[in-house]
């Protein structure tokens, strides 16, 4: 059964999805129709180590690195409008594969241009990041972006970590000032 | 105290005000001082289910159209000029006649003959919309529509909507172009 997310919610993925091998993350939301500059949102993710940081800028999965090098990670690519069905943009992370030194993946979502387009989470219709368990396809928890990060432009969905041999995830929900250049600097990527 | 909310954001109307009943929302403008055709905003309200659009035209509210069949949404009639002291136009709603379909009420503005006056909202100052309890006077929130140098003649200025049981207000403030035959087309009103 899929949780909606509140802030500060959390979720237990062994016990939501025991066993999942896959996670899918899936960014969806509905094209502008009102006048103005398209919402373009984006989806990123950040293999980190112990310290919290990448190892190196190769970590940094987003539109323009859309697979990690060992292929735990991939991107499906950008979607610059919210044109299309369902998720717009997603990014599957195969846990098995993830290195022994990666002790979390930080989920994140963005507005590209936010600050020039003057746009915020709250402007958009319908956007909401998930995570869907990767091998059944049941969706495991989900986060109201419009309704819940209304005047952020970027915010950190949830982290997926190591804990005691297994993969838990933790919804985080925060808004963070910037955008994805401060919050990937943030994770330690050289901008 | 009045919540000042910026473009995007949202609050909870039911948590600010746990007996609020009777809204108003009230639109204003100011008159023009300079010369030409005078300004003539028109508030309307779409009352939209989850498919974002109307079950029917007359889910509509505007000037030609001031109640709504439930009773629950009242428009309080054209002002042509912006000249009232505070709201200029009003929409009334009573939360708890809200039919249960109903997700949301969108409330828009658009200048009466736009094109032909060659006006927009960038010409008009001071406009604003704001939430009141009907019941005790007290603004609940507010949005001032900022110097936005728009081309804009119409406008989604916000929408009264329900969330996980309660009613909230979010601040939209976002263009349409095509004027009011366009948003409530948009909306699914049937236009001739």
């Amino acid at each position: 059964m899929a949780i909606s997310l509140q802030k500060g919610g959390n979720v237990n993925l062994s016990k939501e999805a025991p066993g999942m091998k896959k996670m899918r993350v899936g960014l969806g939301w509905d094209t502008r129709a009102t006048d103005g500059d398209g919402f373009d949102l984006d989806a990123s993710a950040f293999l980190l180590n112990g310290a919290g940081k990448v190892r190196s800028d190769a970590d940094f999965i987003f539109y323009n690195q859309t697979k990690s090098a060992d292929g735990s990670i991939q991107h499906a690519g950008d979607n610059r409008t919210g044109a299309g069905e369902g998720d717009d943009e997603s990014i599957v992370i195969e846990l098995d594969k993830v290195p022994a030194d990666i002790e979390k993946i930080s989920v994140c979502v963005t507005i590209h241009e936010a600050e020039a387009r003057r746009q915020n989470f709250g402007m958009v219709s319908a956007a909401y990041v998930r995570c869907v368990n990767g091998d059944s396809n049941v969706e495991v928890a989900r986060y109201d972006l419009s309704e819940d990060a209304s005047v952020e432009t970027a915010m950190v969905f949830g982290e997926i970590y190591r804990n005691n041999g297994e993969w838990k995830f933790k919804a985080v929900g925060q808004g963070f000032a910037g955008g994805l250049g401060p919050l990937a600097k943030n994770f330690g990527v050289s901008v | 105290m009045a919540i000042s909310l910026q473009k995007g954001g949202n609050v909870s109307l039911s948590k600010t005000n746990p007996n609020l009943k009777n809204v108003l929302i009230g639109l204003g403008w100011d008159v023009r001082s300079t010369s030409g055709d005078d300004f003539d905003l028109d508030a309307s309200v779409f009352m939209v289910g989850t498919n974002g659009k109307v079950r029917s035209d007359a889910d509509f509210i505007f000037y030609n159209q001031l109640r709504s069949a439930c009773g629950s949404v009242e428009h309080t009639g054209d002002n042509r000029t912006g000249d009232a002291d505070g709201d200029d136009e009003g929409v009334k709603v009573v939360l708890d006649k809200v039919p249960a379909t109903i997700e949301r009420l969108v409330v828009a503005v658009t200048i009466h003959d736009a094109d032909a006056r060659r006006q927009n909202f960038g010409m008009v100052t001071g406009a604003f919309i704001r939430l009141v309890n009907i019941d005790n006077d007290a603004e609940i929130v507010r949005f001032d529509l900022s110097e936005d140098a728009s081309v804009e003649t119409a406008m989604i200025f916000g929408e009264v909507y329900r969330n996980n049981g309660e009613w909230k207000f979010r601040a939209v403030g976002q263009g349409y172009s095509g004027g009011l035959h366009a948003l409530a087309t948009a909306h699914g009103i049937q236009v001739q």
